[in-house]
């Protein structure tokens, strides 16, 4: 991490200079950076007046939904580092939880537990036991003395007695009263919230080396989490796989990958990769997938006819199912211009080609 | 023997239909003083009440099923329902259901698990999770695990200490409490001098097998029926922990039940000897389920008629005395010790000394007789009981042939444990844990 550092600040002043950053790419580079100065990791720390009780430091104000996006986008790895409750009403974490009476509501309750007196079978709060000379106990029922405990008389494990209404229970509702507002309610009612802490990932340090964040396309080779080459990767090797065609008549299939928005949009992107990564383990080694646009995928088939791109697609889309939202189409790619119309197709759509 | 079956088979025998006919002539022409004692004393004591019951439900039927009175809500009492368990894990979640969906708003239910091996904590936390929208104790459900095995009377304590209602139902872990049954099971309180009330008992599982069916009849003649009109006349002996709904205020004078066997038994002489009075509701049904097998129905029933001599003739032998908590209480305590103990017993020597007299089994036509008899008292009964309350189900009518055999197989086991008690044999039950058995006195 000691390395990253110099880098990072040479690399900034290049970025800088260079003016390509916007400016809150460039805030959530600063907190990279800041980051890997505290030992490439942050932990919140309890702040009564913070919005979540927590905060990261004097880190600024939107440092939380920046430090959520970076965690997003693998520049960090969110690690799990408490959960809060918050008043459903004002979302103040400034409440007070305790156990209330099931009956009157009132917190005015102490876990006396009972006592069972075996003889009579009484069973009773502590107090209702008058203490004897010897050091023994009196059964208010039958008169009986309590001396040893396990074989006259037992306590009866947890149980929590109402000061007000005297109902016992054991095991009482929790509910919580807001400092702030004032509202009653029941602790499964409350709303919970994670705090994470966060550590720098090798992504997160190349970003910092390099001086800005690695989204740009000509930056990755994958798409994050998914085995799919960026949209620059796969273009190039669609100019090698016309190159081949031209100079060794090598024809070529391209299996057109069209994902359903709608689909995308409930899932998100999760469940795409999912889908995405299910469809490579359909395809051959030789294969090559790459994304095109955010909808739109391309698969090479170096050497593939028509006919046998068409078989594999049938038997791809057996395989993924019906609920799959990835829709596919072949097209045989045996002249130059065979590709320029799929692209230029593309472009109609309104797709980058 | 031959000449016994021969006999006994040929006046069951539809197509020649003289076993009653000749039964009566045989009654009739008999000049014995102890057969017509037995026969007429029956008659008195168990089908002239039925009958009497029967022409007053005729004539006004509010006096035998009284109806529910319009009354606001806000009247309604609170109603703690205590169930004590210990392995219910099958029945416990519809028994909770059951209490909290009976029809009764102000009520409240507390189930004491007496430290269960099986999932019976996590399944009732379900049930009230299912009708509360709260998986903790909330002011409609609260369940205690015990932490330690107790035995039921001390479970039952625990319930009743937690309980806030100012009345306390007792039901068993594998009973149900039909809707609408908490309104006729709080109508007898209205009488200020009544202090716990029985629910009419009724069997969920009447149609598993020809036992249970037995058990049908049997609990809508003993525990239905007869329990009614003991109640009528002040007599009724137990209100049965499968379901009583007692005045709180009792329970917590009296700390609760007394550990050992027996404790609705034990109760209802408590509550018997402070002088209060002991209702009975037909609307009040709770279902409870029976034993399937002949071994659990005979250890149940054993248990029972244990309970009844320990408590009834040990514990509060006092009650025997005179005077002492009523003449009521007196005639009950001479009847518990004849009609229950005594009086069998002596059936049962008489049959078998009959039969035997000349021979095995050579005068079957005394047997016979009786057996015509008691199919004809059955009869009135079970159709008096079928149109007052609901039970026994017309289709097990027709077992009504096999109702002689089945007491008096039930009558031979619970002599047997008379004698058991009596003698002290294997007076150790499982039920009650090791460590409570030690504490406790005998009396």
């Amino acid at each position: 991490m000691r390395e990253i550092i110099p880098r990072a600040a040479e690399s900034n002043a290049t970025t800088a200079a260079a003016g390509t950053g916007t400016a809150a790419e460039e805030r959530r580079l600063n907190l990279l950076r800041h980051i890997a100065l505290a030992g490439g990791k942050i932990a919140p720390d309890a702040e009564p007046n913070a919005e979540h009780g927590y905060a990261y430091g004097a880190l600024g104000d939107d440092v939380e939904r920046d430090l959520g996006i970076l965690a997003r986008r693998n520049y960090l790895e969110a690690r799990f580092f408490d959960r809060v409750s918050l008043c459903p009403k004002c979302d103040s974490h400034h409440l007070n939880v305790r156990e209330v009476c099931p009956g009157c509501r009132r917190a005015h309750l102490a876990n006396d537990g009972l006592l069972h007196h075996f003889r009579c079978g009484y069973v009773g709060i502590p107090s209702e036991f008058s203490p004897a000379a010897d050091g023994s106990y009196l059964c208010p029922k039958c008169n009986g003395r309590l001396h040893h405990l396990g074989t006259e008389y037992d306590r009866l494990g947890k149980a929590f007695v109402c000061r007000g209404c005297g109902l016992i229970s054991e095991n009482p509702p929790v509910e919580a009263v807001c400092f702030s507002c004032g509202a009653r309610t029941p602790a499964e009612d409350l709303i919970s919230t994670l705090v994470f802490s966060y550590v720098l990932t090798s992504r997160g340090a190349a970003a910092i080396r390099r001086g800005s964040l690695l989204d740009g396309d000509d930056e990755l080779v994958s798409v994050a989490a998914a085995p799919v080459y960026r949209r620059k990767v796969i273009l190039e090797f669609l100019d090698h796989e016309m190159k081949r065609l031209q100079h060794f008549n090598s024809k070529f299939s391209v299996l057109l990958v069209n994902c359903a928005a709608s689909a995308m949009d409930q899932s998100g992107d999760a469940s795409l990769t999912q889908w995405l990564t299910r469809l490579r383990q359909g395809l051959r080694e030789v294969d090559l997938i790459g994304q095109l646009a955010d909808s739109l995928c391309v698969v090479i088939l170096p050497q593939t006819k028509q006919r046998e791109a068409e078989a594999l697609r049938q038997r791809i889309v057996a395989e993924l199912g019906p609920q799959s939202p990835i829709t596919l189409s072949t097209v045989e790619i045996t002249e130059p211009r065979h590709l320029a119309q799929v692209l230029a197709g593309l472009n109609a759509r309104g797709e980058p080609s | 023997m031959n000449g016994f079956l021969h006999y006994f088979l040929s006046v069951l025998d539809p197509m020649r239909n003289h076993g009653f006919s000749r039964a009566v002539t045989d009654m009739l022409s008999s000049e014995l003083p102890s057969w017509w004692l037995t026969i007429v004393l029956s008659f008195v004591f168990v089908e002239l009440p039925a009958i009497v019951t029967w022409l007053v439900y005729l004539v006004k039927p509010a006096l035998i099923r009284p109806p529910l009175p319009v009354r606001p809500d806000q009247a309604e009492p609170l109603v703690s329902v205590v169930i004590a368990g210990r392995n219910e894990s099958a029945t416990i979640g519809k028994c909770i259901r059951g209490a909290l969906l009976c029809g009764y708003s102000n009520l409240e239910v507390i189930f004491v698990d007496d430290n269960s091996e099986d999932d019976s904590v996590a399944i009732a936390r379900r049930a009230a999770l299912s009708v509360t929208r709260s998986g903790r104790d909330s002011d409609r459900v609260r369940i205690f695990p015990s932490p330690r095995r107790n035995g039921k009377a001390s479970s039952l304590n625990i319930g009743i200490r937690m309980a806030r209602g100012e009345f306390i139902a007792i039901t068993d872990a594998d009973s149900v409490i039909q809707y609408g049954s908490m309104q006729h099971w709080l109508l007898p309180f209205a009488d200020p001098r009544v202090g716990a009330v029985a629910a009419n008992i009724r069997v969920n599982n009447s149609t598993v097998s020809l036992l249970t069916r037995l058990q049908e009849i049997e609990y809508g003649l003993k525990f239905t029926f007869a329990r009614f009109i003991q109640a009528r006349l002040n007599l009724l002996n137990i209100v049965s922990g499968m379901g009583g709904l007692f005045r709180a205020e009792i329970l917590h004078r009296l700390g609760g039940f007394d550990t050992g066997l027996g404790d609705d038994n034990d109760m209802t002489m408590m509550i018997r000897k402070q002088r209060w009075k002991l209702g009975f509701s037909i609307g009040a049904v709770v279902w409870t389920t029976v034993p399937v097998t002949r071994y659990h129905l005979v250890r149940q029933r054993m248990r029972w008629r244990r309970n009844i001599v320990k408590i009834q003739l040990s514990k509060h032998r006092d009650r025997f005395v005179l005077g002492r908590y009523g003449f009521a209480d007196a005639v009950l305590a001479v009847y518990m010790l004849g009609a229950r103990m005594l009086m069998p017993m002596a059936g049962l020597i008489g049959i078998f000394w009959v039969t035997f007299e000349n021979g095995p089994l050579e005068a079957p036509q005394i047997v016979v007789t009786f057996y015509w008899i008691v199919l004809l008292y059955l009869l009135i009964r079970m159709l008096i009981s079928r149109e007052l309350a609901g039970t026994p189900t017309p289709v097990n009518f027709p077992l009504m042939f096999l109702i002689p055999f089945y007491l008096l197989w039930l009558k031979v086991v619970q002599e047997y444990a008379v004698i058991c008690e009596l003698l002290r044999i294997g007076a150790k039950h499982p039920y009650v844990p090791d460590h409570i058995w030690e504490e406790i006195p005998w009396w």
